[in-house]
C-alpha cells in the first residue's frame, strides 16, 4: 500500500460523506481563517500607525507640561511653571541647529461672511512646517515678521478653508477669530487624521498673536523640537531638561518624549492584541480538532468490519494507523487550504470595514504575513496528525477476528 | 503437511466467567485437500476458523502452518501470513462497497506492496478465472450476490494462497448462485487448490472430500471418503482418550 493509494483512499472516502467531512472541516477553516485575519488585521494596523506616526516627522521631541501633584503644587507655590514662550527661544540660542515649534492651542468661533464654524486654532511660529512635515498648498505658511509683529494673519487647514469658502479661493479673505479680523494667507495641503487630531480642520495663527490678542499671557501648552542628528536625540534631550528646569526656578514639571518611545508603547500595546487575538483564533483552531477526533472515532466505528476485511487479507497495524491518520490529515490540509483563502479574504474585508468605520484614517489595509500563513497551516496539519492519532491507534488496535463480525 | 494443529484450545474471558470455545482440537490437513469443517451455530467452528486464519490466537495448544509455528509470529509477520498464505471467502462477501471490483481484488496486493501495474494484470487475470473479466469496472451494488462473492473469490485467490478458508460461502446466496460458487470451489480443487470450507450445511459438506464435525469445541468425527462416494471409513475421534476436564 503505497502513500499514493492511502491518499486515494483517504479523498474517496471523504467524498463519499461530503456534508460530514464539510462540517468537520469547517471547524479548521474557521480556526485557520482566524489566524490569517486577525494577525493581518493587527500587522496592517501596526503598519498604518507607524507610517502616519513618521509622516508626521522624524527625530522629533514632545515637551510636554507634567502637572504637579497637590502635594507638589503646594511646595513650589509662586515659583515659575509650565513652558513659556521664552523657553522655546532660550532652546533655540541654547543649540541653534533645532528646529524648535512652541505650540498653543485652544478652540474659538470662526466666522467667513455668514458661515460660522467652531474651530482648534493653533497658535505657532514658521518652524511648525519644518518640524511636523506639513505645508501650504496655496499661498504661504507663517514668516518671522507676522511672529515678529504680531500679525494678524491666519494659515487654514484644507477641510476649514472649505467649510468657510467653499470651492471659492480663501486666499487674502477675511476670517474672523473670536472678535479679531484675520487675514488668510495660506491653506494647507491635505494630511488626514492622526491619534484623534484632523490635520485638515487646524487653523494656523502667528503664536505672539495668540498670546497678545487671546491668552494675554506668554504660557504655550507644549513645543515640538526637530533634532537633525538622530545620534543627538539623547544629549539634546539632556541639554534641554536641565535648561528647562533651571528656567522653571528650579522646579522639574518637564516631560520628554521622543517619536521611538510612542513606536515603543504601539508595538507593546499590538502584542498584547496579537496575544490574545491569535490566543483565541487558536482556541478555535483546537476546537477544530476535536471536531476531528470526534468525526474520526465514528469513522472508525462506522467501518469496523471494513478494519476486520482489511487485517484479515493483510493490512498491518501500521497499514490501519497510516490509513486514518491520512483521513484526519486530508481533512486539516483541505481545510487549512481553504482556511488561506477564506482568511485573506476576512482580512482584506476587516481591513475595509474598518477603513470605512473610521473615515479620515486612511485606508487600514491589511497585511497578509507569508509567516502567518504558514504558522497557522502547519498548526492545522499538526492538529489533523494530534487528534487523529487517538482514533487511528484505535483502529489499528481492534481485533481482527472481533472487528470482521462487527456489526 | 500444510496444517498441524495440536491440541488447541481457546478460552475466552467474559463477564460472567470463562467460555470454552474449543478444547483438545487435534487436526492435520495435507496440501491439496478439500476439507469441510461441519457444525451447529455455537460448536467452535467459527473460532477454529479464526485461529487457522490466523484472525485470533488459540489459548492453549500448537498451530504449525507451512511448517512455521504460528504462536511465535509477531503482529506483523501474522498480517504478513494472512496476506501471502491464506485467502479468505465470507458468508457476507466483505467486499469493500466504494471501490470496483477489479479494486476490490487489488486490495491484497496493495498490501503486499506489488506495483500498480502488475497489481492490475493479476487482479483481471484472477477475475477472469472466475468469469467476471467484464464486470471489472462495476461497484459491488452492481453485482448480483453471486458476482459479488466470485469477486470475493478471486480477491481471496489472487495473491495465491496457501489455502483458502470459505466460511459458508453459500450461506447468502440462492441455491443457483450457491450451486455456481460450489463448483468454483470444486474446480478450484480440482486445480490442487487446498481449501478448507466452514459450514452448517450436511449436503454442501459432503461435496468436499473430508468432513470434520465439531461438538462444543471438540471434534467428533472426521470422516473422509473419496469425491462422489457416499461416506465411506468412518473414523471417530475424541472418544477414547480425552477426559472431560472442568475449567
Amino acid at each position: 500500500m503505497t502513500l499514493r493509494d492511502s491518499f486515494a483512499d483517504a479523498f474517496k472516502n471523504l467524498f463519499a460523506n461530503k456534508l460530514r467531512s464539510g462540517l468537520t472541516m469547517l471547524g479548521i477553516i474557521i480556526g485557520v481563517a482566524a489566524v490569517i485575519s486577525m494577525t493581518s488585521i493587527v500587522e496592517g494596523g501596526q503598519r498604518k500607525l507607524v507610517q502616519s506616526i513618521e509622516r508626521l516627522g522624524t527625530n522629533l521631541l514632545f515637551i510636554f507640561h507634567a502637572s504637579l501633584t497637590p502635594e507638589e503644587q503646594r511646595k513650589f507655590a509662586g515659583r515659575s511653571t509650565g513652558h513659556k514662550y521664552g523657553d522655546a527661544l532660550a532652546i533655540r540660542r541654547l543649540r541653534p541647529e533645532l528646529l524648535v515649534a512652541p505650540i498653543l492651542q485652544f478652540k474659538k468661533q470662526l466666522r467667513a461672511g455668514d458661515r460660522d464654524y467652531s474651530g482648534q486654532v493653533t497658535g505657532t511660529v514658521p518652524e511648525y512646517q519644518e518640524v511636523r512635515n506639513f505645508r501650504p498648498a496655496v499661498g504661504r505658511f507663517l514668516v518671522q515678521e507676522d511672529i515678529d509683529e504680531w500679525r494678524r494673519v491666519v494659515v487654514l487647514g484644507r477641510d476649514i478653508a472649505e467649510k468657510l469658502f467653499g470651492t471659492g479661493s480663501a486666499l487674502h479673505r477675511e476670517v474672523k477669530i473670536g472678535d479679531e479680523r484675520f487675514s488668510v494667507v495660506g491653506v494647507m495641503e491635505p494630511k488626514g487624521s492622526l491619534h484623534g487630531t484632523n490635520y485638515d480642520e487646524l487653523i494656523f495663527v502667528p503664536v505672539t498673536t495668540t498670546m497678545r490678542r487671546f491668552t494675554g499671557n506668554d504660557h504655550v501648552n507644549f513645543m515640538l523640537v526637530h533634532v537633525p542628528n538622530r545620534d543627538e536625540m539623547e544629549a539634546v534631550t539632556r541639554d534641554i531638561h536641565s535648561l528647562l528646569i533651571q528656567r522653571h526656578d528650579g522646579v522639574d514639571d518637564i516631560r520628554i518624549r521622543n517619536q521611538g518611545e510612542f513606536l515603543k508603547a504601539i508595538d507593546r500595546t499590538l502584542w498584547i492584541f496579537r496575544i490574545v487575538l491569535g490566543g483565541v483564533a487558536l482556541v478555535a483552531l483546537l476546537v477544530g480538532g476535536i471536531g476531528i477526533m470526534n468525526i474520526m472515532l465514528v469513522t472508525v466505528t462506522e467501518r469496523t468490519s471494513e478494519i476486520g476485511l482489511r487485517k484479515a487479507i493483510g493490512a498491518g497495524r501500521s497499514h490501519i494507523l497510516r490509513q486514518f491518520l491520512i483521513e484526519s490529515v486530508s481533512i486539516s490540509v483541505v481545510g487549512g487550504l481553504i482556511g488561506i483563502l477564506v482568511g485573506i479574504g476576512m482580512a482584506y474585508g476587516f481591513g475595509d470595514l474598518v477603513a470605512r468605520a473610521m473615515p479620515g484614517e486612511g485606508d487600514w489595509g491589511a497585511v497578509v504575513l507569508p509567516s502567518a500563513i504558514l504558522a497557522s497551516f502547519v498548526f492545522a496539519v499538526l492538529v489533523g496528525i494530534t487528534f487523529g492519532l487517538y482514533p487511528a491507534i484505535k483502529a489499528s488496535k481492534l481485533d481482527p477476528a472481533e472487528a470482521l463480525r462487527y456489526q | 503437511m500444510l496444517i498441524r494443529l495440536h491440541n488447541i484450545g481457546k478460552t475466552y474471558r467474559t463477564g460472567g466467567g470463562d467460555v470454552q470455545a474449543l478444547q483438545g482440537i487435534d487436526l492435520s490437513i495435507d496440501r491439496g485437500e478439500f476439507a469441510a469443517i461441519i457444525g451447529q451455530s455455537g460448536s467452535g467452528k467459527t473460532t477454529l476458523l479464526d485461529i487457522l486464519g490466523c484472525l485470533s490466537q488459540p489459548t492453549e495448544g500448537d498451530y504449525w502452518l507451512d511448517g512455521r509455528a504460528v504462536g511465535s509470529l509477531s503482529d506483523r509477520e501474522l498480517a504478513v501470513v494472512r496476506n501471502q498464505q491464506i485467502g479468505f471467502i465470507f458468508q457476507i462477501f466483505h467486499l469493500l462497497p466504494r471501490k470496483s471490483a477489479l479494486h476490490n481484488v487489488e486490495l491484497p496486493l496493495q498490501y503486499a506492496g506489488i506495483p500498480a501495474q502488475e497489481r492490475r494484470r493479476r487482479a483481471i487475470d484472477t477475475l477472469r478465472l472466475v468469469g467476471l473479466q467484464d464486470r471489472l469496472a462495476h461497484w459491488p451494488n452492481q453485482l448480483s450476490g453471486g458476482q459479488q462473492q466470485r469477486v470475493a473469490i478471486a480477491r481471496a485467490l489472487v495473491n495465491r494462497p496457501a489455502i483458502l478458508l470459505a466460511d459458508e460461502p453459500t450461506g447468502s446466496l440462492d441455491t443457483r448462485s450457491g450451486r455456481e460458487i460450489l463448483e468454483i470451489l470444486v474446480q478450484l480443487h480440482r486445480d490442487g487448490q487446498t481449501i478448507l470450507l466452514v459450514t452448517h450445511e450436511r449436503d454442501l459438506a459432503e461435496k468436499s472430500g473430508r468432513v470434520v464435525t465439531l461438538l462444543d469445541g471438540r471434534i467428533l468425527a472426521d470422516e473422509r471418503r473419496e469425491a462422489g462416494d457416499p461416506l465411506t471409513q468412518p473414523s471417530l475421534v475424541g472418544s477414547t482418550n480425552r477426559v472431560e476436564t472442568a475449567p
